[in-house]
C-alpha cells in the first residue's frame, strides 16, 4: 500500500539532499525538483483511486491516534495533494527558463519545501503538526517572496512575516487552550470532546484559529500583505502562491470549522466576511494599473468568492468552493505565469504598456485570454460552471440574506469582467509594431500555459467526474470526526 | 495575613499574569512602534508570553520533570510532558522567524537606509 | 491616535484572554488530569524505554513534529544564508583582540563541543538532546569567530553536514515503513537496558543526527551573517 506521508517526506528528503547535490552536480538541482514532484503526482493519483473505499488512515511511529501524530488522507487531502503536485510541476517546468538569477539549488529547494508544507496542512490530522506545517508554508513564502533582493521584495516580505507571525502567535495560544480545556492535539479527539467544554471557551479557540489561519488565507482585515507580497515575488511563486498556498489555509479553516468545532453557527459571519473580502478584492483591482497587483486583488476577490460558497453551510455550497477552488488555481496560474515573460520581455508592470502584444506573443496572449474569462465566469470555460453552482447552491438555501450576497457576488463578477476585459483588450489592440522586442517566450515557459489552459477549455469534458470527487470532498467536510471512526 | 496572600497569589495568577503581559506588550508594540527592530522584539516578547502558556498547560501541582532518573520515581509525581515537547518546537520555530526578520530588516536597511515603517514606501498598515 | 487605538484592541483582548482563559486552574495531582501526556507517561518505560519522557515525545510519539521543526531551522538557515551572502566575503578585523582572548577561545573550542556533543547523546537520559548540543557546537564556533580573524566558514562542509544529517532523520523513518509495523519513524531497534546510554531503540540516532544537523545550520548562519558584506560595517 502507498503511505500517504511519503507525499510529505520525499519532496522534504530531496530538499534537504539539493544543498549536497549541488556540491557534485551544480544546476542540477532543478531535475530533483521536477522528479520530486512527478513523484508526488504518482502518488497521489494513486492514492485518488484508493480513497474510494474510505479515508486512508496512518498512524506515524506506531502509536495509536490520541496519543501519537496521525495522517488523514480522505478525499479533501488527496485532491488537495493531487493540486498542488500538478500545479507544483508545471511551474517548476516554467522555473527552468524563467528563474534565471539568485542562488538557484536554493530556489528549487525552497520551492519543495513549499509543496511539502502546504501537502503535510491538508494531510495531518494533528492540530500542532498542522501548525509546524503552516510554519513551512509561511516561512519558505516569506524567503522565496524576498528572492529576488530588490527593495520592493524586501518590504513586502517583512510585512508578511509581521502579521504572519502575529497569525501564528494567535494559533498558538488558541492550541494551548485546546491542550488545557482538552488535554489533546488530535483532530478527531477534539471533535469528540468539543461538546464537553464551556461554549466561551470553545467561541475563543475558534476565533483566534480564524485569525490564525485568516491571515495566511487573506480574510479582509488581515490581507493587507497579499496584494504586495504576490505582486514583488518572482511570478512564479506569485502563480504559487495565489494557486494553491491561500486555498490551502482557507479550506483548512473551513474544514475546522465544520468537522472538528461544528461551529455552523459562525458560517453565516465568514459568508458575510467572504462577500465583503469578495467586493473590496474587486474594487481595488479596478484601479489597479500594474498587472500583477490587479492579479494579486483579484486572488482577494477569488478568495471572498471561495469562502462565501464554503461557508453556505450545505454540501452543495462547499461542492461548488470546491470547484471554484480547482478553476482559481489553474486560472490564477495561467495568468501570473503568461504574465510573467510579458512584464520581462516589456521591462514594465503596467498593462498599458502591452498594447499589441498578442501579435508578439501569441499564445500567452491567447491563453491570458482564456484564464481571464474563465475567471469572469464566461461560458465554456470551467469557471462558468463553477460560479453557476455557486449561486445555484446560494439561491437553493433559500435565506434572504444569501441573495442579497448573491446580488454583491454578481457586482463583484461585472466589476472583474470590466477589468479583465480592458487588459485583454489593451492586449489584442495595435500592431504590434509599438513592442520593440522580438520573440516570445520560450517553449519550456509556453508549455505548462499550455497545459493548464487546456484544463479549463476543455475542463467541462470532466464534469461528471469533478463532481463526484468534490461530492465527496464536501460531505467529509460537513461529517463530524471522531475517533471512532478512524478505526 | 499570610493566609490572605496565599489565597490571592496562586501559581496560576503568577503564570497567568507573566504570560499575558508578555503577550499584550509584545503585540502593543507590535501595532504601535514604527521601528522595525522593535517590532521585530514585540513578536518575540509575544512568542515567550506564548510559551509560558504552553508549558503552563501540562503543570501539575506539586510534581517533578518527567524524567525517571531515580528508580523510586513513579508517573503519578510527574508533569505532563506533552506540552514540554510542544514548547521546544515552538521555541524553535520562534527562533527561525526571528532570525529570518532580522536578516530580512539588515538588508532592508541597508536598501532604504531606514528603519522607519512610515518612512519606507510601500510599508503601510 | 495610533496608540490610542491599539491601547483600546489590547485592553479588549487582554480583558477576553483574562476573563476566559484565567478561571482556568492547574491540576493539584496526576489523577485530576486526564491528557494524552498522562497517557504517555503511563505507557513510556514500557513502550520506549528512556529514561527522559520529554526525548521520548520529541523523538517519537510526536518525531513529526520535529521533523518539521528541523524544517523550519533548514529554512531559517537556507533565507539567512540566501540574504545575507553578497559577492565577496569581509576579511577586515573589527578590533584589536587581545592574545590572551584568543589564545583563551582556542582552549575553549575543543571543550565546548566536547560538552555539546555530551549532551546530544545523553538525550535520552537526561534534559538536553540535540538542539540545546547544537546550539552549543555553534556557540564554540562563534567564539572562535568573534575573537580571531583567520577563522574561515567551510561552507561545502557545513551544507553537506546539513543535507547528511537530515537525509539520516528521514532514512532512519523510512525504515520503519518497511517493517511490518509500516509506520513511519517506527522504533525498529531493540529497547537496551533501561537508563544507559544505547537505550530507548533509534532516539539516540535520531537524536544525534538532529544535533549535527542544528550544529551545523546554526555555524553556517552565524558565519553567514558574520562574514556577509551586509553583516558589520568595519570600524572607521
Amino acid at each position: 500500500m502507498v503511505n500517504p506521508i511519503l507525499l510529505i517526506v520525499v519532496p522534504l528528503a530531496t530538499a534537504f539532499f539539493i544543498p549536497i547535490f549541488s556540491l557534485i552536480w551544480k544546476g542540477g538541482s532543478k531535475y530533483l525538483a521536477l522528479l520530486a514532484a512527478l513523484f508526488n503526482i504518482a502518488v497521489a493519483s494513486e492514492l485518488l483511486v484508493k480513497v474510494k473505499n474510505g479515508p486512508i488512515h496512518v498512524t506515524i511511529a506506531g502509536y495509536k491516534a490520541p496519543i501519537g501524530i496521525d495522517l488523514l488522507a480522505g478525499h479533501l487531502g488527496v485532491v488537495f495533494a493531487l493540486i498542488i503536485s500538478v500545479i507544483g510541476f508545471l511551474v517548476l517546468i516554467y522555473s527552468i527558463s524563467y528563474i534565471k538569477g539568485g542562488w538557484l539549488d536554493r530556489y528549487y529547494a525552497l520551492f519543495l519545501l513549499l509543496l511539502a508544507g502546504t501537502t503535510g496542512m491538508v494531510l495531518t490530522n494533528d492540530i500542532f503538526n498542522l501548525f509546524v506545517f503552516f510554519e513551512i508554508v509561511c516561512i519558505s513564502s516569506y524567503i522565496l517572496v524576498a528572492y529576488n533582493q530588490d527593495s520592493h521584495g524586501l518590504e513586502a516580505s517583512i510585512k508578511y512575516l509581521i502579521l504572519g507571525s502575529i497569525g501564528s502567535t494567535l494559533f498558538l495560544i488558541a492550541i494551548a487552550l485546546i491542550y488545557m480545556k482538552m488535554g489533546t492535539l488530535n483532530m478527531a479527539d477534539i471533535s469528540d470532546k468539543i461538546g464537553g467544554i464551556d461554549s466561551a471557551s470553545r467561541m475563543l479557540i475558534i476565533v483566534l484559529l480564524i485569525t490564525g489561519l485568516g491571515v495566511e488565507g487573506a480574510l479582509f482585515p488581515l490581507n493587507s500583505w497579499l496584494p504586495d507580497a504576490h505582486a514583488s515575488a518572482p511570478s512564479t511563486i506569485s502563480a504559487l502562491l495565489s494557486g494553491f498556498v491561500i486555498e490551502v489555509a482557507l479550506i483548512v479553516l473551513v474544514k475546522l470549522t465544520y468537522s472538528v468545532f461544528h461551529a455552523t453557527s459562525i458560517l453565516v459571519f465568514l459568508a458575510v466576511l467572504g462577500v465583503t473580502t469578495l467586493l473590496i478584492g474587486e474594487f481595488a483591482a479596478f484601479r489597479q494599473e500594474n498587472i500583477k497587483r490587479a492579479l494579486a486583488y483579484s486572488s482577494i476577490g477569488q478568495i471572498g468568492l471561495i469562502l462565501f460558497a464554503l461557508s453556505l453551510n450545505t454540501e452543495a455550497g462547499i461542492r461548488a468552493g470546491m470547484f471554484q477552488i480547482i478553476n482559481h488555481a489553474a486560472s490564477k496560474s495561467i495568468l501570473f505565469l503568461a504574465s510573467g515573460y510579458m512584464i520581462l520581455k516589456t521591462g514594465s508592470y503596467l498593462y498599458k504598456d502591452y498594447r499589441g502584444i498578442a501579435k508578439k506573443m501569441p499564445v500567452s496572449a491567447f491563453l491570458f485570454a482564456v484564464g481571464a474569462l474563465s475567471l469572469i465566469g464566461v461560458p465554456p470555460f470551467l469557471g462558468f460552471f463553477s460560479k453557476i453552482q455557486i449561486i445555484m447552491a446560494a439561491a437553493a438555501t433559500g435565506s434572504v440574506l444569501n441573495l442579497w450576497l448573491i446580488a454583491a457576488v454578481l457586482l463583484g463578477t461585472i466589476i472583474e469582467g470590466i477589468y479583465f476585459l480592458k487588459i485583454v483588450i489593451v492586449m489584442f489592440s495595435g500592431t504590434g509594431e509599438e513592442l520593440s522586442f522580438s520573440g516570445g517566450a520560450p517553449f519550456g515557459a509556453v508549455l505548462p500555459i499550455i497545459l493548464l489552459g487546456l484544463v479549463v477549455i476543455a475542463g467541462f469534458v470532466f464534469l461528471p467526474y469533478l463532481n463526484t470527487v468534490n461530492t465527496s470532498v464536501a460531505q467529509e467536510i460537513v461529517k463530524h470526526l471522531s475517533l471512532a471512526q478512524l478505526f | 495575613m499570610h493566609n490572605i496572600l496565599a489565597n490571592l497569589v496562586s501559581v496560576e495568577w503568577i503564570i497567568y499574569i507573566a504570560s499575558f503581559g508578555l503577550i499584550l506588550t509584545g503585540l502593543f508594540i507590535v501595532f504601535t512602534d514604527k521601528n522595525l527592530i522593535k517590532i521585530i522584539i514585540g513578536l518575540d516578547m509575544a512568542e515567550t508570553g506564548v510559551n509560558i502558556l504552553i508549558v503552563a498547560a501540562g503543570y501539575i501541582k506539586g510534581n517533578t520533570a518527567p524524567i525517571f532518573s531515580k528508580a523510586s520515581l513513579t508517573p503519578a509525581q510527574m508533569t505532563d510532558p506533552v506540552p514540554q515537547a510542544l514548547v521546544l518546537t515552538s521555541i524553535v520555530i520562534g527562533f527561525g522567524v526571528t532570525a529570518l526578520a532580522l536578516a530580512l530588516v539588515v538588508r532592508l536597511y541597508q536598501k532604504t537606509g531606514s528603519l522607519d515603517v512610515s518612512k519606507i514606501r510601500g510599508l503601510k498598515w | 491616535m495610533r496608540k490610542i487605538v491599539g491601547l483600546l484592541l489590547i485592553f479588549g483582548f487582554g480583558f477576553y484572554l483574562v476573563t476566559i482563559i484565567g478561571p482556568v486552574v492547574f491540576p493539584s495531582s496526576t489523577g485530576e488530569k486526564a491528557s494524552v501526556g498522562v497517557e504517555v507517561l503511563k505507557n513510556e518505560v514500557a513502550e520506549v524505554g528512556a529514561a527522559n519522557t520529554v526525548t521520548s515525545v520529541v523523538v517519537l510519539y510526536r518525531g513529526f513534529d520535529t521533523l518539521g521543526e528541523v524544517t523550519v531551522l533548514f529554512l531559517a538557515a537556507l533565507g539567512l544564508t540566501l540574504l545575507m551572502k553578497g559577492e565577496k566575503h569581509l576579511q577586515a578585523k573589527l578590533f584589536d583582540e587581545s592574545f590572551i582572548l584568543k589564545t583563551g577561545s582556542y582552549l575553549l573550542f575543543p571543550f565546548m563541543i566536547l560538552f555539546g556533543m555530551y549532551i546530544i547523546v545523553h538525550g535520552h537520559l537526561t534534559p538536553g538532546g540535540g538542539f540545546p548540543g547544537g546550539v552549543i557546537i555553534a556557540t564554540g564556533y562563534f567564539i572562535i569567530v568573534m575573537t580571531s580573524d583567520v577563522v574561515r566558514l567551510r561552507e561545502g562542509l557545513v551544507s553537506f553536514l546539513e543535507g547528511l544529517a537530515g537525509l539520516t532523520f528521514i532514512g532512519l523513518g523510512l525504515v520503519g515503513l518497511f517493517k511490518p509495523a509500516d509506520s513511519f519513524l517506527f522504533n525498529f531497534l531493540s529497547k537496551g537496558t533501561f537508563n544507559t546510554l544505547l537505550s530507548a531503540g533509534i532516539i539516540p540516532f535520531i537524536y544525534a543526527a538532529i544535533g549535527i544537523k542544528v550544529g551545523s545550520e546554526l555555524t553556517g548562519a552565524v558565519g553567514n551573517m558574520f562574514f556577509s558584506p551586509y553583516g558589520r560595517q568595519k570600524d572607521a
